[in-house]
C-alpha cells in the first residue's frame, strides 16, 4: 500500500516537471500554430547552462533562473529567423526544428561532454522528509510538486484571471480576429515564446538535479511531452496539467509493475485515446 | 412516385445559432427548384446538411424515400447526390483531365485499382475529355489547374458535380463572380441538362434563378418564408419587403 | 524531355549493373544501404507525396521486419524462404494496427505517428529478454535459398538491386493507377474528394498499410545486408532521416527517394570520417533543405531545366 502511494508521489513530482516543459509546447502551438521540436533542446541547453552557473556561483536559485533565461534569447532567434519561414507547414516546422535540435545538442555534448551530469541542489533540499502516513520521501521530489504547482497556478491565474491572458486566449481561439482589434499580435506571439522557452530551460535545471542531463535526453523528456500534449490537446493549458498528470502516473506506475513494458503502460492508452478522441481530452477537433 | 429530395423539420444549430430552424421542403423528380434568401439565411448551411457535409442537429432527409439522414457523405454521393462548392473547391495541384478522372470514378469500383495505371483505361480518358468539353475546357486538358481563371475554375467546378452519375444535383451559387458572359454559359449548360436530374440551386443572381426554376423556395434566418412558382414568389409582398425594402 | 528521362534512367542503371566492377568492396556495401534506405524513404514517400500524410512511424516497420526475421533465423533455425515472409508479415501486421492513425489529420497525425514509432522503440529497447535490448540480435546468417547460400556482398548487392527495382516498377503502377491518383486528391482537397464519393480514410489506411508493407521489406533487406539488427533501427531519428531523405531528394517522384539516400548516407560516410559532430551537420542538412530546397534535388534540377527551354524559346 505505502509502495502504491510512494509511486503515486513519484508520478506527480515526475508530472510537475513536464508541465513545465509541456504548459510552452502547447500554448506555442495553440496561439502561433508552432510545433516546436528543439523544446527538448531547450530543456537540455538551460539544464547545462543552469549547472554550471550553479556551480560557478553555488547558487541553485540563480541556476534555475539562469537556465531559463538563457533559452529566451536562443528561443526567440530560431523563431525569428528560422520557424517563421516555415509558415503553418507542420511537417517542415517537424523537420527544420529536429535538425535545430541536433546542431544543440552536438554543441552541448562538444561544451558539457557527454556524462551523466547533476546539477546540484542546494543542502536545505537534499535528503529526505516524513509525509504523513509514515512515508520517506525525497525532499528534492517533494518541493518540486510543490513548485509545479506554484507556476501551473500562477499561469492559470495569468491565462484565466487577467487581461493578457485573455488576449492569449482570444488569439489561440483566433488569431485574425486579435489581428483586426487591433492587438499587436507580433509581440504577443514573443511573449509566448519566450514564457515557452523560460519553462523549457528552467524545466531542464530543475529535472537536471535528480534525472541528471546527459546526451539524448533531449529527446526522451520530448517524447513525454508530447504524450501529455497528445492527451491534454495542443492548445490547452488546462490539457498540459491533467495530461501532465496523467503521463507522470502511468510512467510511474508502468515502472513500477511492468518495468519492460512501461512504455507499453503509457502509450497504450494514449492509443485507445487516439482512436476514438484524436485531439486529446481539451483539443478542438482540427 | 416519391420525391427526389425529402427535407423534414430540418434543423442545425451551431451553439446558440439556430442556422436552420426546421426547414420542410421537397422536391419532385425532375423539377428544377431555387433556393433564394438573403446572406445568413441558411441556404449553404441548408445544402450541407442535405449533402453530408454537415450532419442535421434534427430532422430528417430523404433521397427518393430512401433516409440519408445520418449518412456519411461519400455515401450520399454514391446513392446520387452531388453538388458544387460556393467557394470554388477543385484539385488546383492536379491537371483538368485528372479532375475529371477523380469525378467520373468516385462512385465507382474502379477507385480501387492499384496495380494497373490509368493509362490502361482509355474510356476513362475519353469521359473526362468529354465531360470537359461540356464546359468548353477541352483544350487545357492537361493543363495544371492552377493556371485556371477564376471563371474557368467555377465551370471545371460544374463539370465536377456533373460527372459523378448524379440523380439530384445541388448547385451553390454556381453564378458566383462570372462574368454576364461566363453567367451566359453556366445558365444554358444547367438549362440544357437532362430531366432525369433534379436540380437544386442557390443563385442570388434573380435572372438566373427564376429564369431556370419551376419553383422556389425563400428561405430567411434559417427558415422558409415562401415557396411557389417564380411568379407567385416574385409578387410576394414580404418576399419583396426582404429583397427589396431592406436593400 | 521524356527521351532524356529514358536516357538517363538507362545510363543509372547500366551504372548500377556495373558498379561491382568497377569499385570497391567499401563502396558496394555503402551503395547496397544507400538502395535499402531509399527503398524504405520510398515508403515514407507513397504516403508524403502523395497522400499528404506525414509519417514519422516509418522506422517500426523496418525494424518490427528486420528483428522478426533475425530472431527467427538465429533463435529458432528457420531458414530464409520462410523467415523473410514472416518479417514482412510481422511488419506489415504491425502497419494495420498503426494504420488506426489516419482517423487523425496534419500535425496530430505527425505528432501520434512520433508516438506509435517510440512504443516499438521502447519495446525492442526495454523487452530485453527478447529482443536483445540495446546488444539487439547478433550474427545473423547470410539468406539461403534452399541450399544456395547468397554469402557474396556482390551476389547480396546484385540481389537488393532487383529487389528494389522491382519494387520501384510496382511503385511506379500505383502511383499512376487509379488508387494513386485518389491519393494525390485526398492530398489535394481532401473534402472534394469525399464529396464526389471517395470514403478518404479508407484510401488513407489502404495507403498506410502498402507503406507499412514496402518499408517491413526493407527491413528485411537490411538485415541480412548488417547481419545485425539493434534498436536505434527503431528509433526516431530513422524515421526522421528517411523522411529527409525523401524530400532532399525529391518528394512525389520515384528516383527523389534514392537520390536522397544516397546524398544523406553519402555526406554522413564521408563527415563522420573527419568530424565527430555529424548528428550536427545532419541538423544542417534538414535546415538547409527546408529552408532552401524543399522540393528537392529533383525539383531544383527540373526548375532549372525550366528555366533553360524558356531561354532558348524567347525570341533573338
Amino acid at each position: 500500500m505505502n509502495s502504491g502511494v510512494l509511486q503515486a508521489i513519484n508520478g506527480i513530482s515526475f508530472a510537475a516537471l513536464l508541465f513545465l516543459l509541456a504548459s510552452g509546447f502547447t500554448l506555442s502551438f495553440g496561439l502561433m500554430r508552432v510545433v516546436n521540436m528543439a523544446h527538448g533542446a531547450y530543456y537540455l541547453l538551460g539544464g547545462y547552462v543552469g549547472l554550471s552557473i550553479t556551480r560557478y556561483t553555488g547558487s541553485f536559485v540563480l541556476g534555475v533562473l539562469a537556465g531559463g533565461l538563457a533559452i529566451i534569447p536562443i528561443g526567440y532567434l530560431i523563431d525569428r529567423c528560422f520557424i517563421r519561414r516555415t509558415g503553418e507547414n507542420h511537417l517542415a516546422q517537424v523537420l527544420l526544428t529536429v535538425g535545430i535540435a541536433f546542431v544543440i545538442g552536438d554543441i552541448a555534448l562538444k561544451v558539457w561532454g557527454g556524462d551523466n551530469l547533476k546539477v546540484p541542489t542546494p543542502i536545505e533540499l537534499r535528503g529526505a522528509i516524513e509525509l504523513p502516513g509514515g512515508i520517506i520521501y525525497p525532499t528534492y521530489r517533494f518541493v518540486l510538486i510543490l513548485f509545479g504547482i506554484l507556476v501551473g497556478l500562477s499561469l492559470w491565474l495569468i491565462y484565466r484571471k487577467t487581461q493578457i491572458g485573455a488576449v492569449v486566449r482570444a488569439g489561440v481561439d483566433d488569431r485574425e480576429i486579435v489581428s483586426a482589434i487591433g492587438i499587436n499580435i507580433d509581440r504577443l506571439f514573443v511573449l509566448v515564446s519566450a514564457m515557452a522557452s523560460f519553462l523549457a530551460g528552467m524545466a531542464g535545471v530543475v529535472g537536471g538535479a535528480f534525472l541528471t542531463l546527459y546526451p539524448g535526453a533531449e529527446w526522451e523528456i520530448l517524447i513525454y511531452a508530447l504524450v501529455v500534449v497528445i492527451f491534454g490537446g495542443l492548445g490547452s493549458l488546462e490539457g498540459a496539467m491533467i495530461g501532465a498528470l496523467i503521463v507522470g502516473l502511468l510512467d510511474a506506475y508502468g515502472r513500477w509493475l511492468l518495468p519492460e513494458f512501461s512504455y507499453f503502460v503509457l502509450f497504450g492508452p494514449m492509443a485507445i485515446l487516439l482512436l476514438f478522441r484524436p485531439q486529446g481530452i481539451f483539443g478542438r477537433e482540427s | 412516385m416519391s420525391a427526389a429530395i425529402e427535407v423534414d423539420n430540418l434543423a442545425k444549430v451551431f451553439g446558440g445559432l439556430r442556422a436552420v430552424d426546421g426547414v420542410t421542403l421537397h422536391v419532385a423528380p425532375g423539377e428544377r427548384r431555387a433556393l433564394i434568401g438573403p446572406n445568413g439565411a441558411g441556404k449553404t448551411t441548408l445544402f450541407n446538411c442535405v449533402t453530408g457535409t454537415l450532419l442535421a442537429s434534427s430532422g430528417h432527409v430523404r433521397l427518393f424515400g430512401h433516409d440519408v439522414t445520418h449518412l456519411p457523405e461519400y455515401r450520399r454521393t454514391e446513392l446520387g447526390m452531388g453538388r458544387t462548392f460556393q467557394i470554388t473547391n477543385v484539385f488546383t495541384e492536379l491537371s483538368l483531365a485528372e479532375n475529371l478522372v477523380l469525378s467520373i470514378v468516385g462512385t465507382d469500383r474502379r477507385k480501387w485499382i492499384i496495380h494497373q495505371p490509368l493509362s490502361a483505361f482509355p474510356a476513362i480518358r475519353e469521359q473526362a475529355l468529354a465531360g470537359l468539353e461540356a464546359v468548353g475546357l477541352r483544350d487545357r486538358s492537361d493543363h495544371p489547374v492552377k493556371l485556371l481563371s477564376y471563371g474557368e475554375r467555377r465551370q471545371l467546378e460544374l463539370a465536377l458535380a456533373l460527372n459523378t452519375s448524379p440523380k439530384v444535383l445541388f448547385l451553390d451559387e454556381p453564378c458566383a463572380g462570372l462574368s454576364p458572359s461566363e453567367r451566359a454559359r453556366i445558365f444554358n449548360m444547367v438549362r440544357a441538362l437532362p430531366r432525369d436530374i433534379t436540380v437544386v440551386l442557390i443563385e442570388h443572381d434573380m435572372d438566373v434563378a427564376l429564369g431556370l426554376a419551376d419553383r422556389v423556395t425563400v428561405m430567411n434566418r434559417g427558415r422558409v418564408m415562401a415557396e411557389g412558382t417564380p411568379e407567385d414568389v416574385q409578387a410576394n409582398p414580404e418576399v419583396r419587403d426582404v429583397y427589396f425594402g431592406h436593400a | 524531355m521524356d527521351s532524356y528521362r529514358t536516357v538517363l534512367g538507362l545510363v543509372a542503371l547500366a551504372a548500377a549493373l556495373l558498379a561491382p566492377l568497377a569499385v570497391g568492396q567499401f563502396w558496394m556495401t555503402l551503395i547496397t544501404q544507400i538502395y535499402i534506405y531509399g527503398l524504405l524513404a520510398l515508403s515514407v514517400d507513397l504516403l508524403l507525396g502523395h497522400a499528404g500524410l506525414y509519417s514519422l512511424c516509418h522506422a517500426s516497420f523496418f525494424a518490427v521486419a528486420a528483428y522478426t526475421t533475425a530472431i527467427l533465423q538465429v533463435r529458432h533455425g528457420v531458414p530464409t524462404l520462410l523467415a523473410a515472409p514472416a518479417g514482412i508479415l510481422a511488419g506489415t501486421l504491425l502497419a494495420i494496427l498503426y494504420g488506426a492513425s489516419v482517423r487523425t489529420r496534419g500535425v496530430y497525425f505527425i505528432l501520434i505517428t512520433i508516438a506509435l514509432g517510440y512504443i516499438i522503440w521502447g519495446a525492442v529497447y526495454r523487452w530485453a529478454s527478447f529482443t536483445g535490448g540495446d546488444n539487439g540480435i547478433t550474427n545473423v546468417p547470410p539468406p539461403s535459398i534452399g541450399s544456395v547460400i547468397v554469402a557474396s556482398q556482390t551476389t547480396y548487392y546484385y540481389f537488393t538491386l532487383a529487389v528494389v527495382l522491382l519494387c520501384a516498377l510496382g511503385y511506379r503502377t500505383l502511383i499512376r493507377s487509379p488508387f494513386g491518383l485518389s491519393l494525390r486528391g485526398i492530398k489535394a482537397s481532401e473534402s472534394r474528394m469525399r464529396s464526389l464519393g471517395y470514403r478518404t480514410t479508407k484510401h488513407l489506411y489502404a495507403a498506410f498499410v502498402i507503406s507499412g508493407a514496402m518499408a517491413s521489406l526493407a527491413g528485411v533487406l537490411y538485415v541480412y545486408y548488417n547481419r545485425f539488427i539493434n534498436p536505434v533501427a527503431a528509433s526516431f531519428q530513422i524515421s526522421v532521416e528517411v523522411s529527409l531523405m525523401a524530400i532532399v531528394g525529391g518528394s512525389g517522384t520515384i528516383i527523389g527517394p534514392f537520390l536522397g539516400s544516397g546524398i544523406v548516407l553519402g555526406l554522413r560516410n564521408w563527415v563522420s570520417s573527419f568530424f565527430e559532430f555529424h548528428a550536427a551537420v545532419m541538423g544542417i542538412v534538414f535546415i538547409a533543405t527546408i529552408l532552401w530546397a524543399p522540393d528537392g534535388i529533383v525539383g531544383f534540377l527540373s526548375r532549372l531545366r525550366a528555366r533553360g527551354t524558356r531561354t532558348k524559346a524567347a525570341p533573338p
